[in-house]
């Protein structure tokens, strides 16, 4: 009888492991379908949607986002550089992924459009607080869009992903050129 | 020729002496027949015997045509320029034009006695022809007295006769002179005419004599005296076929002429002709322009009557109908009565049945041309001239020509009614009796698809298509006070119809279950008619539903029942008493239709004003309670009692337009202790007052009148404020009243248009002053008294409802839908239509869901391309910067 509840046991436990050691979350944001398609992706959807709403209707100028085609936890973004800054007259494309925790957890956001900034590297990644540890669920889309706006034209170079660009931030001529040398309008 | 040659080579010096005597003797005999000189030759056989002995020397052929050349010279020389002299006067001059010859037409006609004239001469020529013949005849048998005549011969002189019958048709018609056509018609239309009337006129009388018999008997029954009247009918068509006879003689003598002459198929052309634009006349003045009588018994009566009376004498006459002898016996069939039977021919001949098919093709034939011509005419009086589609249906069902139907009536529908001129109720009516007209004609509905579509297409560019329907279908009785009062083509007894119908078919569809009902369904089954089309599908899917027509034109449902919430919110908001019975029967009128689950919405909306007057008499019923507990609590001339709410459950309506006002004093507090006891008696709920809806009923009292009005919340706020002053600027008026300044002036305007007020220009340009007037001036109080009969209960007359129109709806759509769509161009740069519309989709789930047609997104861009906030490269839509 023992042995027989040994085996019941062991016939749980089997099925529990994988259980325990879910996909990482990275993994996730690799394969957003799946995310969409979660039972709790439900409400992901459903913040998203009210999001998307909220920043077609806001009417800001300089940022905008959509999600692709394939996934609403796949967005497309794309902020322009603010007046009187040395971004001005340049548009980047910015991708944003959504967790499936979102919104507890913070969206991935890169630069898609290289940008020379001291708080973006080379591979488009940003050093923004909120994106990190300082991230609220109260944030949204639009909010964070708008700090990315306003990173360009204010950066933290106490921290810089990028030194060069942090060491020419007090020359902003020679700055300008630079982000005008390196920019590429997106097609 | 062997054989002549022969003949020749024997001929001997004797011989030809013979022969040459009998030519000569021949040829004088012959030119002494022609001139008339018969006697020289009947008497004495020496011009036979010249004929025999020529004939012996086997020159019959030469007599033979030189007989007949003889003849025909003789006939063209002095019969046929005599008979077509009297045709044509002006024949002398050869080269007359038509036009001149058609003008002698007329000029001989119009002469008295032309009749007698034609049949004059032409018995002349009859006689002519007739004394050549007797002539020919002379000469045949003196060709045949020889006794042995070879089998060749004698084919050949039997022949003479048709080629002498040949040569005088041949020599009439290549001298034929234009006029004699026109003259034959002339000729046969006036007989038909005289017969015609003369009928007519018979049969008028034989009705006086019913009449007059009937008051004989004046106890009999009323059937009695018609079977009477019947009866002295076929007396009378007796007593006029006996008169006709004598004309039908004259005309039959006539046309026997004329065949005589060669003349068949002309003369044949001549009066079938007479008869058709006869008939045609007849047609036109039968049918007209009334539409409420039908038109084709008559017509097939008169078809009968006339007609085919003189072709059955005519025929008769001439030998070619077969019993015609006892058309006069008075002994009719059994089967007399029937409409089929000619009245007073026994057995129509097979050529009287094809005459009677061709004229009564023909009589449909022009009937139907003249309804179609008039179809629209038709259409607009639909229910009252029924009769006449009726008739219609009838002949397109004989002619078959439904194609003509709907090219004309396309035509007129796109000149006269799919005009920007025509309002859009107009229209819609129109289509609806179209609708049913045209199901009437062609149960299959086929040539109404056809019909329809433009309409629908036109109607669907027109903004207020879906109010009027809905007004349409939901203003049924005594609704229709606004309108012209066309509540006979309302669409609510269709909905009511339709009901039935539906229950009706459902039986229909257990039915089919039934291997025998299957199979008398299938016997029954009958191909489509040749003009549909058939992407459409077939018939059973085609059902001919009104309502289904007019949800077509719109395009969905949906849209409609949201035009129908719409309109029935606003009306439920402005309805002072919970009465809602006819509300609720449209209602279930449209459950019906349109499914439950669609008209949900509206069944709360229902609901909310059922349990509001529930609610309502509680709330009141707990206020009476109340006084009576303290009774020292005085409300003055405000109390409950004159309050009545209407509790909305507002997620369910439609969205409304708030609009903030500042209600008096007294019945914010009434509106506050309201909302306090119906927190009482709902536990949980409570009230938010949306102030701005609702009626007010009050009367305004001067010095020297009182006046009565139901108006807006708004305006009665505005008014009760010029009981604390009796003058306000606008802009101290808006403060108080908590209206903006424009919404205000616009309100006001109300109150100065019935008099009440007086605006003159403040000290700022838009600071207007309003002052009360106290004392009517005599003219102010004539416009008064007239304003107040005619609008006693206007409500906000800029037709600026309390909710969102339809309209106001869309273009809240339209904007999200652009600003959707800027957003992705933004982000993804250039897309191609169906990557928008997928995107749309996918995307804009939220309220307001899209859920256009890839076409209408596609028309919709085009707007903003126009608008220049687009454009659009190698097929994709991008930005325009």
């Amino acid at each position: 009888m023992s042995r027989r509840e040994n085996q019941d046991v062991q016939d749980t436990n089997i099925p529990s492991s994988p259980v325990a050691s879910p996909a990482p979350p990275a993994a996730a944001d690799k394969h957003p379908l799946q995310v969409a398609k979660t039972v709790d992706g439900q409400a992901v959807l459903k913040r998203l949607q009210s999001e998307l709403m909220a920043l077609m209707m806001c009417g800001d100028a300089g940022i905008s986002a959509f999600p692709e085609a394939e996934s609403i936890a796949c967005w497309k973004g794309t902020i322009s550089g603010s007046r009187d800054t040395v971004y001005e007259g340049t548009t980047y494309k910015l991708s944003l992924i959504f967790p499936k925790d979102y919104p507890f957890k913070p969206p991935k956001v890169k630069f898609d459009t290289p940008c020379f900034h001291p708080n973006i590297d080379v591979y488009g990644n940003i050093c923004l607080d909120i994106l990190q540890d300082k991230w609220s669920s109260a944030y949204d889309v639009r909010t964070i869009l708008l700090s990315i706006q306003s990173l360009l034209g204010e950066p933290n170079n106490e921290s810089p992903l990028n030194p060069q660009a942090a060491a020419l931030w007090s020359n902003q001529e020679e700055f300008r050129k630079m982000v005008m040398k390196l920019f590429r309008p997106s097609p | 020729m062997d054989a002549d040659l022969e003949a020749l080579d024997a001929l001997t010096e004797g011989n030809l002496q013979q022969i040459i005597e009998s030519w000569e003797c021949f040829c004088t005999g012959t030119d002494s027949f022609l001139s008339g000189d018969l006697s020289v030759a009947a008497d004495s056989d020496e011009y036979a015997a010249s004929v025999r002995a020529l004939s012996h020397y086997g020159l019959t052929r030469l007599v033979g045509d030189h007989f007949l050349q003889a003849l025909e010279e003789s006939f063209r020389k002095n019969a046929v320029s005599k008979f077509w002299k009297s045709f044509n006067p002006s024949s002398d001059k050869t080269a007359a034009s038509t036009v001149s010859s058609f003008s002698n037409v007329i000029s001989l006609m119009s002469q008295e006695g032309s009749e007698e004239m034609l049949t004059a001469s032409l018995e002349e020529i009859c006689m002519e022809k007739v004394y050549q013949e007797k002539l020919l005849s002379i000469l045949l048998n003196s060709l045949l007295s020889e006794g042995d005549v070879a089998s060749e011969l004698e084919d050949y002189i039997s022949t003479l006769l048709p080629r002498h019958q040949l040569m005088v048709s041949s020599v009439l018609h290549s001298t034929l002179p234009q006029p004699f056509l026109g003259i034959l018609r002339l000729y046969f239309r006036k007989i038909l005419e005289e017969l015609s009337s003369m009928i007519t006129g018979e049969c008028e009388d034989g009705y006086e004599a019913s009449v007059d018999s009937g008051v004989g008997f004046t106890c009999k029954s009323d059937m009695a005296s018609r079977a009477g009247a019947m009866e002295i009918e076929e007396v009378y068509d007796q007593s006029v076929t006996l008169k006709n006879n004598e004309l039908i003689k004259n005309i039959g003598k006539l046309v026997r002429d004329l065949r005589s002459l060669g003349f068949t198929s002309v003369t044949e052309d001549a009066y079938a002709s007479a008869i058709f634009s006869l008939l045609k006349i007849k047609v036109q003045y039968l049918a007209g322009d009334d539409y409420r009588s039908p038109v084709l018994e008559s017509i097939k009566e008169w078809i009968q009557a006339v007609p085919l009376q003189f072709l059955n004498a005519l025929l008769g006459y001439l030998g070619d109908s077969a019993g015609h002898e006892d058309s006069n016996s008075g002994l009719k069939s059994p089967l007399a009565s029937l409409p089929t039977c000619y009245p007073g021919i026994d057995m129509p001949s097979e050529e009287l049945v094809r005459w009677q098919l061709r004229l009564e093709y023909f009589a449909y034939e022009s009937l139907q041309d003249l309804r179609i011509a008039k179809l629209f005419e038709i259409i607009v009086d639909y229910p009252d001239s029924s009769p006449a589609i009726e008739d219609l249906k009838q002949c397109l069902d004989c002619t078959g020509q439904h194609s003509k139907l709907v090219d004309s009536f396309i035509s007129s529908l796109r000149f006269r009614l799919l005009t920007a001129g025509a309002s859009t109720n107009d229209i819609l009516h129109q289509y609806v009796s179209t609708i049913k007209a045209l199901r009437i004609i062609d149960p299959t509905g086929v040539f109404l698809e056809a019909v329809g579509e433009p309409i629908r297409e036109y109607l669907r560019r027109r903004k207020d298509t879906i109010k009027c329907i809905v007004t349409m279908l939901t203003d049924g009785s005594g609704g229709s006070a606004t309108g012209a009062g066309n509540t006979g083509d309302s669409l609510l007894e269709e909905l009511n119809r339709n009901a039935e119908n539906q229950e009706s078919a459902d039986y229909d569809d257990d039915l089919v279950t039934d291997d025998k009902q299957a199979w008398i369904n299938a016997m029954r089954w009958e191909p489509d008619p040749v003009e549909a089309d058939p992407a459409r599908g077939s018939r059973n899917r085609r059902k001919i539903d009104i309502l289904g027509m007019m949800v077509s034109i719109i395009g969905s449902k949906d849209q409609l029942v949201n035009e129908h919430r719409i309109m029935l919110a606003d009306k439920l908001l402005n309805k002072s008493d919970y009465d809602i019975d006819s509300e609720i029967r449209t209602l279930e009128l449209l459950k019906i239709h349109f499914g439950e689950s669609s008209m949900q919405r509206c069944e709360i909306m229902l609901n909310d004003l059922i349990d509001s007057k529930r609610t309502n008499s509680n709330i009141k019923v707990s206020a009476a309670k109340a006084t009576q507990i303290d009774a020292k609590q005085d409300e003055g001339d405000m109390s409950l009692e004159v309050f009545d709410a209407t509790i909305i459950s507002s997620n369910f309506w439609p969205p409304i337009q708030a609009e903030s006002i500042n209600v008096p004093v007294a019945v914010e507090e009434l509106l506050s202790d309201y909302a306090r006891r119906f927190h009482e008696v709902k536990a949980p709920r409570k009230l938010l007052w949306r102030k701005n809806l609702g009626v007010v009923k009050l009367e305004l009292q001067f010095e020297d009148r009182a006046l009565q009005f139901t108006v807006s919340p708004v305006q009665a706020t505005i008014i009760l404020k010029f009981q604390e002053q009796a003058s306000w600027t606008s802009k101290n008026l808006a403060a108080a009243v908590g209206t903006p300044v424009d919404i205000l002036n616009r309100r006001i305007s109300f109150w100065v248009s019935k008099g009440i007020l007086v605006e003159s220009p403040g000290s700022d340009s838009d600071d207007h002053i309003y002052t009360v007037v106290d004392e009517m001036s005599e003219t102010n109080r004539n416009g008064l008294a007239k304003g107040t009969l005619e609008d006693l209960s206007a409500n906000d007359e800029e037709g600026e409802g309390s909710l969102a129109s339809v309209e106001e709806q869309l273009r809240k759509e339209m904007t999200i839908y652009e600003k959707f769509i800027v957003g992705m161009l933004t982000n993804f740069g250039s897309m191609a239509l169906d990557r928008i519309h997928n995107t749309l989709k996918m995307f804009c789930i939220a309220e307001p869901t899209y859920d256009k047609s890839v076409q209408q997104l596609q028309s919709f861009l085009e707007g903003l391309i126009a608008e220049e906030k687009l454009e659009m490269r190698d097929g994709m839509y991008v930005l325009k910067r």
